[in-house]
């Protein structure tokens, strides 16, 4: 079958059967292996809070930070949760305003999942502070001895970036979330459930007049957002572009943080994407169209990031400058920890080249397993980048060789643990599909059918 | 305590100390030491009350309740974490003319092997601080080694012996001068004396003293390594004396150096770095400076400033010597003669001979090491005298020391046979230090008492049946000689931190004084000199020895010595022993900065390692860290291995000081005990070790893993034929770089440095004296692994050319006070800001340590708190923070760091000037890098003082900046350095 005759909805299912259909998982855990994953990632998490304890209370030199590698894990983690939170963003603003059908059924899960990573990448800058308890220190606020923070630094840029887009994340998605609490909330089969769901519903009755406004809102929040899928991650390369480090300084940077950032983003959607299709029986709801399409955009992406490794050598090579081709032709390819830049480029240049192929795009299974791999390509290329140029600078004298202790490893396991303990509760508590939209695309697909 | 049938008396004894001090106690410095010791306090107070023979139940209420008080007051100190609690005491009564506020400096001297270097040392508000060289002393001329810099953090060690004890009880020092002052019986022939080397005067009285009260005693002088042993022999076999050389780099063209490491190691190292640093200084293209010839065999300072380095077996220098005195046109015809050299060596040998030769008469000198033997020694003054060098260049003086009146060997006999009853160990750690075969440690068993005055509770203090401790001197009065055998008084600075007293107050109870007083004792020694005077310049004037006219007449005798000796064997394995050049024989090795400070070639911290030359690394599969076996002189020891570049291949160099097994808690464990491996015959090299590899590794701390540069234009450095040639070829690292932005004017006063790399030995004198100055917390040696070190100067070493036989070129690198600094842009929060008067300023209280900066700073010479050191690192806590200079903030974890240009004086001037009405003067502020600098390689000052060095040197055609390509406008200027190689070499 032509993937262009693959429909993006299967079926003509009556609105109660799909409404029983994505609320079902809400009611009750349809699925043996929620309550394990539920327990272990809560650990997981509290692991997590546990290592950041240890270290506000120690210092941070727990970690594997040294003279000159002064940004490390922290830092690469932030960069590629950021990253992975773009394509939530990009799938609910931007397919909005294009009008794109595919984006329904995804569009729920993959804004909740932005929000999770953006959660994620918020933890880091904090802890990695030497003195986290004086944070606020970066935001403008009118402080009485009237200071305020040096503006030429790019970390107060990547402050204010960070908080609008989560705070527009988390309107973008609650907007969204609005009439299928409605939805829950009339068939919820508790009172205090109905209570509950009341009243996040704001009060939804689905009245034309309601229904206007929403739209208006909706539409004009995917303005607002869809700048900052270019902005945030443009804004958080200038963390590095901005210094005269080799590897850093680059002006490439922005476009090639974003395409990264929506690359592992879509990398991210699949591998999320693929097992709750099976797990709640969403074959009809997320098709084969979906998987394809998300898989043509990460090729799409894919090749960007890979002409952009391509620019960066090429640059440094024509530069003839020996700093940056120090760092480009020896400490990115022929140091310690090099591994990590020769995995990025097997994944995100050679793995990827797999999506050119329908069969690699339409099989789920084989199209999770790549996006693993890719979404560990990714914050390995983000760690090289970061790390590698830090360990071998300007002066032979300082070159150092980092090493991540334990604490390194816990933490940025326990984000993913986080990360995903706030996906379980997320998928038990709302609609993580968007039920009014995809009942009104069911009915559109009807009325186009007949 | 006795056991009194009245058990509350022996409780009170214990509680009185509590409540009301001993007058030990009561002095404010032991009194705060307590507090950050209180575990340690807590468990002495603990065995007192251990000794009450009374049942506890027989506790008295009241006693019960003074207990309880006390134990909730003490408990009370333990449970703050975080903000110590520190008695204040009044200063109610000030010394005459003291501000508090304002240091007041005061001259004294530190003895080192034997010899007195006069220094200032200053005091903030009674404790000292900070030492630096007395500028009217004649051997420090105001210039300090990087183990007098640090000997201020010895007075505060929490290690250091705390009291008289008799066989492990506590005694006191009235019980031990008693002993010592009761007449013998026997005319002290059962008495000894074994003492470090020493030239003070009063101690040579006192000894006089002692020996006319007992006729039979005798004394023994020892170190670690000789001091001037095998100098003072050789001058006997050349010049008929026991001489000891006074020589003057200043009027060398060339010098020749067999195994001597003048410029970190002699004697009188400080004059000998000054004067031939003088001589090294290009102030334009064309100036003449002198050339450097170096055989050694270990990578020294010396050899790493050599224009020519020869790396060759210890044992085999004496070959080399030998072919070049043989081919010196005016040598004895005795020396003449072939001598068998490998090619390289020969051709060495050939080019340092004819270039010898063609210097003017007694323009040319030649220095031989103290480890090489005495006709080594003497075949240098054949040379010197055949150069014409006698009369200038290389002179002699009667010898400083105190001679003993009997050796070590025959001591430990005299102890074997029981002829011993009583031995005082005055200083030193013989039992440690001394080759195991002389059996030192098995024959003190046979001495009823065995005193010792020493400073830790060490080796040598387990086997002594009465220890006490020994005053440090700034605690203490006493006297010395300086190299020159100029005289200075040591005047202390503090009241004796824990009961100490000086070694002399021993010697003088056993001459026979009821109460010596050091004090008195010294005063006696120099009743003629006008004691304020001396005591205020830091020296006794016209005590200088005078220069002894010396002919050469010894070549028929040396021939004969010479003939006796026997080449060695090629590719057998030598071991080379070297005082470390951190922590020299063991005695600093509980000295946190110094354990920390990087050797200066290898910059290994912490431990000592087995050196080998890359050649014998490779030929034995050998890598950095792999454990070897070291079998030598039939003992074994396993020691990591460090390769390290530029050594004599078939050679092993380990240094002495480490392997400690005393009490000291920092110094106990760190590396291993090489004195172990000496006979008597072998203390400086041991001819065939064996190495054997254990397929182990042990982790080493060395602070520069990449030693070479890459060819990236760092550390610059040309010949001076090559500077004649191309005067401008640093020209472009240096001036305005095409920017955008507009460019920032500086007016008024405006800091700057120059640094000229042709002086900078790699010494570290300036690190330490960075450290003590900026209170830089050291933090350990797994930190340092990860590359956590806090000084804020740092030497760079760099190896250049071929890995056998390579050129070095050392760069003190701090930060560089960029006027476009890409530190200050990056920081979020405005911590780290721009002066207007041109430094780059940290904000410490603003910092919220985003390390934004240092990985901005292309120089990485920032540096962060990854912990707090200052808690968390024992080696800077409690007692150490007494070295703490006032003037400097100490700072808190999760900050970042670096060099102010020590802002702390320039403020300091400032105000002084502002209070005067006047402008800073020209040299009015000197960095504390600056000031101890023995070469002179560091100079400071404002950009608007167009008349000082400082910005003369920049002016000159080799100045340049480092990265000045990258826009960064750095203060620090560098000037290249300018070697002298003989073309016939080249």
């Amino acid at each position: 079958m032509n993937s262009a005759d693959e429909p993006v909805f299967i079926g003509h299912p009556t609105d109660a059967a799909l409404t029983d259909q994505i609320l079902d998982p809400v009611w009750a855990p349809k699925s043996r292996a929620w309550m394990p994953a539920f327990v272990f990632t809560g650990l997981g998490s509290l692991g997590l809070f546990a290592l950041v304890f240890w270290t506000f209370w120690t210092g941070i030199g727990l970690w594997g930070s040294s003279i000159p590698v002064a940004w490390a894990f922290a830092i690469t983690s932030f960069v590629w949760w950021i990253g992975i939170g773009h394509a939530g963003t990009f799938i609910s603003a931007i397919l909005l305003l294009f009008e794109q059908r595919w984006r329904t059924s995804i569009n729920r899960f993959a804004e909740a999942m932005t929000l999770f990573a953006v959660v994620q990448a918020g933890i880091y800058p904090l802890i990695h502070l030497g003195r986290p308890w004086f944070f606020y220190w970066l935001a403008p606020y009118p402080a009485t001895m009237k200071v305020w923070p040096n503006f030429k630094s790019a970390l107060p840029w990547d402050m204010a970036a960070v908080s609008t887009y989560l705070m527009v994340s988390v309107l973008f998605w609650y907007m969204g979330l609005v009439p299928d609490l409605a939805t829950a909330r009339d068939r919820a089969p508790s009172r205090l459930r109905r209570t509950l769901y009341g009243i996040f519903a704001l009060g939804w009755r689905g009245s034309a007049r309601h229904q206007r406004h929403y739209r208006m809102a909706y539409g004009l929040l995917a303005g607002l957002a869809t700048p900052l899928v270019l902005s945030v991650h443009s804004i958080v390369s200038c963390d590095f572009a901005i210094t005269i480090l080799p590897g850093w300084h680059s002006t490439i940077f922005p476009p090639y943080f974003v395409a990264g950032a929506i690359f592992s983003g879509f990398c991210m959607v699949v591998t999320l994407m693929v097992p709750i299709r099976r797990l709640y029986g969403l074959q009809n709801v997320i098709t084969l169209k979906h998987l394809d399409n998300v898989c043509k955009m990460i090729l799409a992406t894919g090749l960007i990031v890979g002409y952009s490794y391509f620019c960066e050598f090429y640059l440094a090579y024509y530069s003839g400058d020996i700093y940056e081709q120090g760092t480009m032709f020896h400490s990115l390819t022929q140091a310690t920890n090099s591994w990590t830049f020769w995995y990025t480029i097997f994944t995100n240049v050679v793995l990827v080249q797999a999506f050119w192929f329908r069969s690699v795009r339409q099989s789920p299974i084989i199209a999770f397993i790549l996006t693993l791999f890719i979404n560990a390509g990714m914050w390995t290329e983000r760690f090289s980048l970061i790390v590698l140029s830090q360990q071998r600078d300007f002066l032979t004298s300082s070159w150092h060789a980092y090493h991540p202790t334990f604490v390194d490893w816990g933490i940025l396991f326990g984000t993913l643990c986080f990360f995903a303990f706030l996906f379980l509760v997320f998928l038990r508590c709302v609609p993580f599909i968007a039920l009014t939209e995809l009942k009104e695309l069911n009915r559109k697909m009807a009325k186009e059918a007949t | 305590m006795s056991a009194d049938e009245d058990g509350r008396v022996s409780n009170d004894n214990g509680l009185v100390r509590l409540r009301r001090p001993s007058p030990e106690v009561a002095s404010p410095w032991r009194s705060l030491d307590e507090r950050d010791q209180t575990a340690t306090y807590l468990a002495s107070i603990g065995d007192d009350l251990g000794e009450a023979t009374e049942p506890p139940s027989a506790t008295s209420r009241r006693t019960f309740l003074q207990f309880l008080g006390a134990s909730m007051s003490l408990a009370g100190l333990d449970g703050c974490a975080r903000k110590q609690p520190a008695q204040i005491l009044p200063y109610s009564i000030t010394p005459d003319g003291a501000i508090p506020g304002v240091p007041r400096e005061y001259a004294t001297a530190m003895t080192l092997d034997g010899f007195a270097t006069g220094l200032l040392v200053r005091s903030s508000e009674g404790r000292p601080t900070k030492v630096e060289g007395n500028p009217d002393h004649p051997t420090s001329r105001g210039k300090t080694t990087l183990l007098q810099q640090a000997s201020l953090l010895q007075l505060y060690d929490p290690d250091r012996m705390r009291g008289v004890e008799n066989r492990g009880r506590p005694s006191s020092w009235e019980a031990l001068l008693a002993l010592l002052c009761k007449d013998r019986s026997d005319a002290g022939a059962g008495l000894r004396i074994l003492a470090e080397p020493t030239a003070s005067p009063t101690f040579q009285r006192l000894l006089g003293l002692v020996a006319s009260r007992h006729p039979g005693s005798k004394n023994t002088f020892w170190s670690a390594m000789p001091v001037l042993a095998n100098t003072l022999a050789g001058a006997q076999l050349a010049l008929g004396k026991r001489l000891q050389p006074r020589l003057d780099f200043a009027r060398a063209d060339v010098i020749l150096t067999l195994d001597a490491d003048f410029l970190t190691s002699m004697e009188d190292q400080l004059v000998y770095s000054r004067d031939w640093a003088a001589r090294r200084r290009v102030a334009s293209p064309g100036q003449a400076m002198s050339r450097l010839y170096t055989v050694e065999c270990a990578l020294s300072p010396t050899g790493t400033m050599a224009d020519h380095r020869l790396a060759r077996r210890s044992a085999e220098i004496l070959q080399v010597a030998r072919a070049i005195a043989a081919q010196l046109p005016t040598i004895a015809p005795e020396l003449r003669g072939a001598v068998e050299l490998d090619p390289a060596a020969a051709r060495f040998a050939a080019a340092v001979a004819r270039d010898l030769a063609r210097c003017a008469p007694g323009s040319s000198l030649v220095v031989v090491g103290e480890r090489q033997p005495p006709w080594l020694h003497a075949l240098g003054w054949a040379m010197n005298a055949a150069l014409g060098n006698l009369r200038t260049t290389a002179q002699a003086e009667d010898p400083v020391l105190l001679e003993g009146s009997q050796d070590l060997p025959a001591l430990v006999h005299d102890m074997q046979a029981g002829a011993v009853d009583t031995l005082i160990i005055l200083d030193g750690n013989p039992v440690y230090s001394t080759p195991p075969e002389l059996g030192l440690e098995a024959a003190m068993d046979q001495v009823r008492e065995r005193i010792y005055c020493a400073d830790y509770h060490n080796e040598t203090a387990s086997r002594c049946t009465w220890v006490a401790p020994r005053a440090h001197y700034l605690e203490s009065w006493g006297d010395g000689r300086a190299y020159d055998g100029t005289v200075s008084i040591v005047q202390p600075l503090i009241e004796a931190l824990h009961g100490a007293r000086p070694p002399i107050e021993l010697l003088g109870a056993l001459a026979g004084l009821s109460a010596p007083h050091a004090h008195a004792l010294v005063r006696a020694t120099h009743p003629a000199s006008d004691w304020d005077a001396a005591l205020q310049r830091g020296v006794v004037n016209d005590t200088t020895s005078p220069l002894v006219a010396i002919t050469f007449g010894g070549a028929a005798a040396i021939a004969a010595a010479l003939g006796t000796t026997i080449a060695p064997s090629p590719h057998v394995l030598e071991l080379d022993f070297y005082l470390s050049p951190t922590v020299h024989d063991g005695r600093f090795t509980n000295n946190p900065w110094l354990l920390e400070q990087p050797e200066p070639t290898t910059k290994l911290t912490w431990e000592n390692a087995a050196l080998v030359a890359p050649a014998l690394a490779k030929r034995l599969g050998l890598a950095n860290e792999d454990v070897v076996e070291l079998v030598c002189n039939g003992r074994a020891l396993s020691v990591p291995v460090f390769i390290s570049p530029g050594q004599a291949d078939d050679a092993v160099a380990l240094w002495l000081g480490y392997g400690r097994s005393g009490a000291e808690s920092i110094a106990s464990k760190r590396g291993v005990n090489a004195a172990s491996l000496r006979t008597r015959s072998t203390l400086a090299f041991a001819p065939d070790a064996r190495l054997r590899k254990l397929g182990l590794a042990q982790s080493l701390a060395s602070m520069q893993t990449q030693r070479t540069m890459l060819g990236r234009p760092i550390a610059l450095a040309s010949t001076k034929a090559g500077y004649e040639a191309n005067p401008g070829f640093t020209s472009e690292h240096k001036g305005e770089v095409a920017s955008l932005m507009k460019p920032v004017p500086f007016e008024g006063l405006q800091w700057a440095m120059s640094i000229d790399l042709g002086l900078c030995t790699g010494c570290s004198s300036c690190m330490v004296a960075c450290q003590a100055e900026n209170n830089i917390p050291v933090v350990g040696k797994a930190e340092v692994e990860k590359n956590r070190e806090m000084h804020w100067l740092r030497i760079d070493t760099y190896f250049t050319g071929e890995v056998d036989n390579p050129g070095v070129i050392h760069q003190p690198m701090m930060c560089q006070h960029c006027e476009t600094a890409p530190c200050e842009y990056v920081c979020p929060v405005n911590a780290t800001v721009h002066s207007p008067d041109g430094l780059n300023e940290m904000v410490y209280n603003r910092c919220v340590g985003t390390r934004f900066c240092s990985n901005n700073c292309p120089y990485k010479v920032r540096r962060f708190n990854w912990f707090d050191w200052n808690k968390r690192v024992a080696a800077n806590q409690g007692s150490y923070q007494l070295a703490h200079n006032p003037e400097v903030t100490v700072r808190e974890r999760g900050v970042m760091e670096k060099c102010s240009y020590c802002v702390q004086r320039i403020r300091g001037a400032e105000i002084t000037a502002q209070i005067a009405h006047r402008m800073l003067a020209p040299g009015e502020v000197r960095s504390a890098c600056q000031q101890a600098c023995p070469t002179g390689a560091i100079e400071f000052g404002s950009l608007s003082h167009v008349e000082s060095t400082m910005v003369k040197w920049r002016q000159e055609p080799r100045s340049y900046a480092v990265l000045n390509d990258q826009g960064t406008r750095p203060r620090t200027m560098y000037l290249a350095r300018i070697d002298n190689p003989n073309p016939e070499l080249a």
